[in-house]
């Protein structure tokens, strides 16, 4: 049923290599000098927040009913979302559906050419990230400003964004500093109020003259048809107020049944994602404006996005589905927090990036290498507000890459010789022996680490040392100290025998 | 097939199938009996008004609580008025000259809950602007240098220090407490619910929730000013919205110690969705 979806094309405009190889792309993390620190220091940060937040509220239950309440929502998907469509349209609103990017980029483009738009802005959308809405609009001629501050600065900078709520979580104030005088033509400043007050400067005069605002959604109510969005800065507000048309693009598994099940979802949200207890806005649009409504848009459009999410649930990887995009997974994974969020390539990283990236249709060089970049430490799943057992999902990846094949030649050697070594005693022994003898000769027999060993233990030795294998196998120790137990049994016994025979 | 179909064929197909593992099979919605209240508050009017605005006071925002409709009304017109002194001092003979310094965007009077504020405002020279339209450029140039904004409140939570802000009533905007660098909320104590689960539980009960939602094009809540940590985690204000945030919670029901019922739980689901 499900038809394959397109292949997303890449951007071609990055100002960083967002498509080389993966082993690459990491390589280039870790030697970004400054990465580690801003990335670790906000990251501890929020998840200070997360845990403060949940911690003065019954945050378990507030993880169980969120989750049982999604999972309701995926069991049900189909008649929610024609609940929410009935609704929407009633209230005035305009429904589209995408199957992939191109559907969904084609919808927006021909609404921007209806109604001879000239400037869009918008308000950070993971979704439209995903299917690289901006370029496309951009494609036709039309200027696209991302309102977000933190988005504001990476598209200045010709960049994806590297975290699921943070996008500039990379950057420092010196590095941000730099892109305002560059791009803005500020003056030299390290104050943040002074940048803020700059760029609020600049984009009101957009959000003044833009025909079209567009969003993501963080939830969209099914029994009264609205879009929720939420933000702190209040450009989420702006999108959805000043433009005159709107339009809100969602993943099909963005619905919530009730108002009071967005609540709880809202909450769930905050605190997880930045610590907080509500976020300072959350806009819900219902429709266009009515009679007595002086402001607000005249026509509001939802495009509905399905883009590999229908196949994802076929394909037995529903549970990513329930995910509500707070990226606590990614502020507490130790492997995000060496390597950051570009290095994964994708429009979605961390824990749930690894997950999602390879089951969507999205151009992510490497994908398949994502879900082996996991120490399966578990900390993702402790943080995810709605329990996505992450660690399991991302083994199930992993074996589904091995069945496909995808398992590196040295590794297949090594299995190979180690089933070999395994089938018998008298081999196993030999290998054993063979090892000790090898690691021996290459440390020296100094009984000192090894420092270089032959591909592909090359790539361990490059940064650690290994310590060589024992000059006695542990089955000879074993052997020895049984011996010598026997041994000291019987010197026990026969003294006390004679003890005993020397008291007769 | 269209798109739509396509999608939701897809769906369904995969629901149907007996071997798929997520989503449980027996996924049950929450009922309002069991979903959580997520946070708690005071009952008392009076101690809704001091929690709501020291949570607000911890967001970076301000309030103050006053006992009397006279009292409101002249706090609400010392605020505008000290704000136009502070933003005097703060450019420091750099004067803007927009000969708008002394206008205010808002709600039309009868909007704002508070008997005579529109008389109050005039007294001391202040203009309120309640815009017919905002569509042209020259409406837009019209309000978009406009500094204070004054507005009521739909409701306003006391647990967070949110407000709820409802669009398409007679004589309310948007834009009142979005465009301006100040806003000033006016809260009436009978506004003030413990929690939005409170707000959530007294529209059900008196009638379709679901309804009334959808007569308002848009529906914001509001909990403190508007703020950003993407400068490398400094918290900076008044990123697009209103960076002072300000409350004047006042009593308007007369007596402050009554509380109103807000526990809803003795009632049946079906009762309550009535």
């Amino acid at each position: 049923m499900a038809k394959t979806t397109k292949q997303h094309q890449p951007v071609t405009n990055y100002s960083i290599d967002f498509y080389a190889p993966f082993d690459q792309r990491v390589e280039r993390s870790l030697n970004d000098k400054y990465l580690r620190t801003a990335v670790g220091r906000t990251v501890d940060k929020m998840s200070d927040g997360r845990m403060a937040k949940m911690g003065e509220v019954d945050g378990e239950l507030l993880r169980t009913q969120t989750r049982q309440m999604k999972e309701y929502v995926l069991r049900n998907l189909p008649q929610l979302l024609e609940s929410f469509e009935e609704n929407l349209t009633a209230n005035g609103g305009h429904v589209h559906w995408a199957r992939d990017a191109a559907e969904a980029n084609a919808i927006i483009q021909q609404l921007a050419r209806e109604n001879k738009v000239k400037t869009v802005v918008k308000s950070k959308s993971m979704a439209t990230e995903e299917i690289h809405l901006n370029q496309a609009l951009e494609a036709m001629g039309i200027p696209v400003v991302e309102t977000d501050l933190g988005e504001y600065i990476i598209q200045l900078d010709n960049e994806p964004p590297s975290h699921i709520v943070m996008p500039v979580i990379h950057k420092r104030l010196e590095e941000i500093s730099q892109i305002f005088q560059d791009k803005l033509d500020m003056p030299p400043t390290f104050d943040p109020a002074i940048m803020c007050s700059a760029a609020r400067h600049k984009m009101r005069a957009d959000f003044m003259q833009a025909d079209m605002g567009i969003s993501g959604c963080n939830f969209a109510i099914a029994e009264t048809g609205t879009v929720c969005i939420c933000t702190n800065e209040g450009n989420g507000r702006l999108t959805s107020t000043m433009p005159r048309l709107y339009v809100a693009v969602m993943g099909i598994e963005k619905i919530v049944p009730t108002i009071e099940d967005a609540f709880l979802q809202y909450q769930a949200l905050c605190r997880s994602a930045t610590g907080q207890r509500m976020t300072v806005y959350m806009s819900m649009t219902n429709g266009p404006r009515k009679a007595h409504d002086i402001d607000g848009p005249e026509e509001f459009h939802v495009v509905l996005i399905d883009n590999g999410r229908s196949k994802m649930l076929a394909d037995g990887y529903g549970e990513a589905l329930l995910c509500i995009r707070c990226g606590a997974c990614l502020n507490v994974c130790p492997v995000y927090r060496e390597i950051g969020g570009h290095a994964y390539g994708s429009t979605y990283s961390g824990p749930i990036g690894a997950v999602i990236s390879p089951l969507l249709p999205m151009h992510v060089t490497d994908a398949g290498k994502l879900p082996h970049a996991s120490t399966l430490c578990g900390a993702c799943k402790d943080a995810c507000p709605v329990k996505i057992d992450l660690p399991k999902l991302l083994l199930d990846l992993r074996a589904d890459d091995v069945a496909a094949g995808n398992t590196p030649f040295f590794e297949k050697q090594a299995i190979k010789g180690f089933v070999n070594a395994m089938s018998s005693r008298k081999k196993y022994e030999q290998a054993g022996k063979m090892a000790s003898i090898a690691s021996q000769m290459m440390t020296g027999f100094g009984g000192g680490n090894l420092r270089f060993a032959p591909p592909p233990l090359s790539g361990w030795t490059e940064s650690r040392t290994l310590p060589p294998f024992a000059k006695r196998s542990f089955r000879e120790q074993w052997k020895e100290r049984v011996k010598a137990r026997h041994a000291q049994a019987a010197r026990k016994l026969s003294a006390h025998n004679l003890t005993k025979g020397g008291s007769d | 097939m269209s798109a739509r179909d396509e999608i939701l064929s897809s769906v369904k197909g995969t629901l149907a199938r007996h071997d798929l593992w997520f989503p449980p099979h027996d996924a049950r919605p929450l009922t309002r009996a069991e979903r959580m209240t997520v946070t708690s508050g005071p009952t008392a009017p009076i101690d809704l008004a001091n929690r709501f605005g020291k949570e607000l006071a911890t967001l970076h925002g301000s309030y103050e609580v006053v006992s009397t409709v006279p009292g409101a009304r002249m706090a609400c017109v010392n605020r505008i008025m000290s704000w136009i002194d502070e933003e005097k001092s703060e450019r420091k003979g750099m004067a803007l000259n927009t000969g708008q310094e002394m206008e205010l965007l808002g709600w039309r009077a009868e909007n704002l809950a508070l008997d005579g504020i529109d008389e109050g405002l005039k007294a001391v020279g202040l203009r309120l602007i309640t815009p017919e339209s905002v569509d042209t450029v020259e409406d837009r140039d019209a309000v978009r240098l406009i500094r204070y904004g004054i507005t009521g409140v739909e409701a306003a939570f006391a647990s967070t220090g949110s407000m709820i802000m409802a669009s398409s009533e007679p004589g309310a905007n948007r834009i009142a407490s979005l465009l301006p660098f100040r806003h000033l909320a006016l809260i009436p104590f009978s506004k003030l619910y413990p929690t939005a689960e409170a707000w959530m539980a007294e529209l059900r009960q008196f009638g379709n929730f679901a309804e009334w939602i959808r007569t308002h094009a848009n529906l914001s809540l509001i909990t403190g000013p508007s703020k950003s940590a993407d400068l490398e985690g400094n918290l900076t204000l008044g990123v697009h919205g209103p960076k002072f945030v300000h409350a004047i919670l006042f009593d308007d029901i007369g007596g402050l110690g009554t509380a109103r019922p807000w526990d809803t739980d003795d009632l049946s689901d079906e009762e309550y969705n009535r």
